[in-house]
């Protein structure tokens, strides 16, 4: 067995490059094609054994396998926590869209609620994430440059537009006022015209003198409504004071006459109750019997005094 | 009773000539009679017979005590006057109606008589006119009532500009400021100063004007006005000798809302020599450099 492995460092040794190939996948071949030598070589060399060993020594080479470097430098190192955070959200956003493409092809229309439904999850929970990576993103990750720095800034600012641009069948959405949160650091002001201020730059154009007469025509008609508005708010004004004063005037009046009222008022009641009381005295029932009792007696003896005298 | 009036006077009449048979005027009865004659010479529109009657009603009405019925019945006699055209008498009598009201002890109707008085004569006997608004100005404070005072004030002052005695105006104008102030009217009381300090410009008495101006804004209010303000750019329109700033003043909208009479007035500025209070003021620092060498 000694010998064996010692052979088999000697001769990957030796090899420089490797191919494209998976190496695990040859020195597997290699080992279960060994599998019936190895018995006569090296006499009694279990599987397990090699598959251990191979292990091994693939670890040891990955650095030299150039595609498997690729896809890891694209999701970011172990220490690029930003990158591979980015990385992540990115992905997300291409299922999403994808999902959208597919549910706006959805002609029945439960499948097309359940996947729109996904999708605003989805949206939700990247939204989520979006001020994670914008606390990473202000961090400085040693081994990055000042442009991917500032780059990156602008990609975080720009995530929350694209997550929402994922239709998800609501009614469109209203527009991000262009993701104006918490913004980075700008450490510098941006020129436009990266800073050649030379002559021709501060020269007036035709265009902008226009603009200019037009502001000034536009700014004297405002002055000319708001003196016509500034002269009626003083006749209201005016009138308000004067209205002001009028009631001023009118309160101890309407105090006089609140109290001559409640006096006449209560005269008025007190001379009712004597009345009712007058009345009820001369037409109460009792004196009105009286009144006819007697009424009737005095014709009587008229009556009879009537007879008498005609005989 | 018959509706003749004439009859009904002389019944009246001769209810309260004390006689041999008669020891006591009927004055209940006579007073009646009075009225009620003067009513239908009202209606027959037979205006000096209605005059008298009404007098001798409230001559009656005296008699029973009542001041109030004597009073009403001599507004109304007064005004029968004023269709007659007795100026003298539409005074008298409107004296004496306020004097019943006193008696009263109502001075808002006396003073209400005076100023139908004062409004009655102003055309005619505009001196007169004149002492009446004053007396029921006077009548108005002694009872703290200003209030009701400013209109008659406003009105003083339009007969004292008709008469062009500006100062008189002025002076009658300020004592609406006065009334205004008791009673916290601080929009009538600014508006009186700005038509005070107009009125002295008008009478081309420039300084009287700024020691208007002056006194005026020892009220703080005033100043931070704005009619302090208008007031103010009219003072150094005319120290400047600046006729385009007077007129434009003229025009602004705060001498828009004073009184008419007051607007008239304004719109006439500037009266007379602007240039002149400037040159007083070049000789005044010549002379003074002269002086001092």
């Amino acid at each position: 067995a000694l010998l064996f492995a010692a052979l088999a460092k000697h001769k990957l040794r030796s090899r420089s490059t490797f191919s494209a190939q998976d190496p695990r996948a040859r020195l597997s071949r290699r080992s279960t094609g060994g599998l019936p030598r190895c018995n006569t070589e090296t006499g009694e060399m279990s599987v397990i054994d090699i598959l251990t060993r191979v292990d091994a020594i693939c670890n040891k080479y990955d650095k030299y396998d150039v595609e498997k470097q690729k896809n890891l430098n694209v999701s970011g190192s172990g220490d690029d926590a930003f990158a591979r955070g980015y990385a992540a959200v990115d992905a997300e956003i291409e299922a999403a869209l994808e999902k959208a493409e597919l549910a706006s092809k959805e002609k029945s229309k439960a499948s097309n609620v359940a996947l729109n439904a996904e999708l605003r999850r989805t949206k939700a929970k990247l939204l989520e994430e979006v001020p994670k990576l914008q606390r990473l993103a202000i961090k400085k990750v040693k081994g990055l440059s000042t442009e991917d720095f500032a780059a990156r800034n602008d990609l975080v600012l720009a995530l929350p537009d694209r997550i929402q641009a994922i239709p998800d069948g609501s009614a469109a959405a209203a527009k991000q006022p262009g993701g104006w949160g918490p913004s980075a650091s700008h450490t510098e002001i941006k020129f436009d015209s990266d800073g050649r201020f030379d002559d021709e730059y501060f020269q007036e154009s035709e265009q902008s003198n226009q603009f200019r007469q037009e502001h000034e025509t536009r700014k004297r008609r405002q002055d000319q409504g708001l003196e016509m508005i500034s002269e009626g708010l003083d006749t209201l004004k005016n009138m308000a004071h004067d209205m002001n004063e009028e009631l001023d005037r009118q309160v101890p009046l309407a105090d006089e006459i609140d109290s001559k009222v409640d006096k006449a008022a209560s005269d008025l009641k007190n001379t009712n109750i004597r009345l009712k009381h007058t009345v009820t005295q001369l037409r109460s029932s009792r004196n009105f019997c009286i009144d006819i009792v007697l009424l009737i007696i005095i014709l009587g003896i008229a009556a009879y005094l009537y007879n008498v005298l005609k005989k | 009773m018959s509706s003749d009036p004439d009859k009904l006077v002389a019944k009246a009449d001769k209810l309260t000539k004390l006689t041999l048979t008669r020891w006591s005027a009927d004055w209940r009865n006579a007073t009646l009679n009075y009225e009620q004659a003067a009513n239908a010479y009202r209606v027959a529109k037979k205006y000096e017979k209605a005059k008298d009657a009404f007098e001798k009603a409230s001559k009656g009405q005296e008699m029973l005590t009542s001041p109030w019925d004597a009073a009403k019945h001599m507004e109304s006699a007064a005004a029968l006057a004023k269709e007659l055209g007795n100026w003298n008498d539409v005074a008298d009598l409107y004296r004496r109606a306020s004097e019943l009201y006193v008696e009263c002890g109502r001075a808002q109707p006396a003073s209400d008589a005076l100023g139908k008085a004062a409004r009655a004569v102003e055309d005619h006997l505009p001196d007169v006119a004149v002492q009446l608004y004053t007396d029921a100005c006077s009548l108005l404070e002694e009872d703290d009532k200003d209030q009701m005072a400013f209109d008659l004030y406003r009105a003083l002052t339009a007969v004292h500009i008709k008469l062009e005695k500006y100062t008189d105006a002025a002076a009658a104008l300020l004592r609406l400021g006065l009334a205004a102030d008791k009673c916290n009217a601080s929009n009538s009381q600014f508006k009186a100063y700005l038509s005070a300090i107009i009125v002295y410009l008008y009478a081309n008495d420039v300084k009287a004007a700024e020691k208007c101006y002056n006194d005026c804004s020892q009220i703080p209010a005033f100043l931070g006005s704005d009619q302090g303000r208008c007031g103010s750019r009219l003072i150094s329109a005319y120290s400047e000798g600046n006729v385009e700033e007077i007129k434009r003043v003229a025009q602004s909208s705060t001498i828009t809302h004073l009184d008419h009479a007051i607007i008239k007035l304004g719109r006439k500025l500037p009266t007379g020599e602007v240039t002149a209070v400037k040159a007083g003021t070049e000789e005044g620092e010549g002379l003074d450099e002269d002086d001092l060498t």
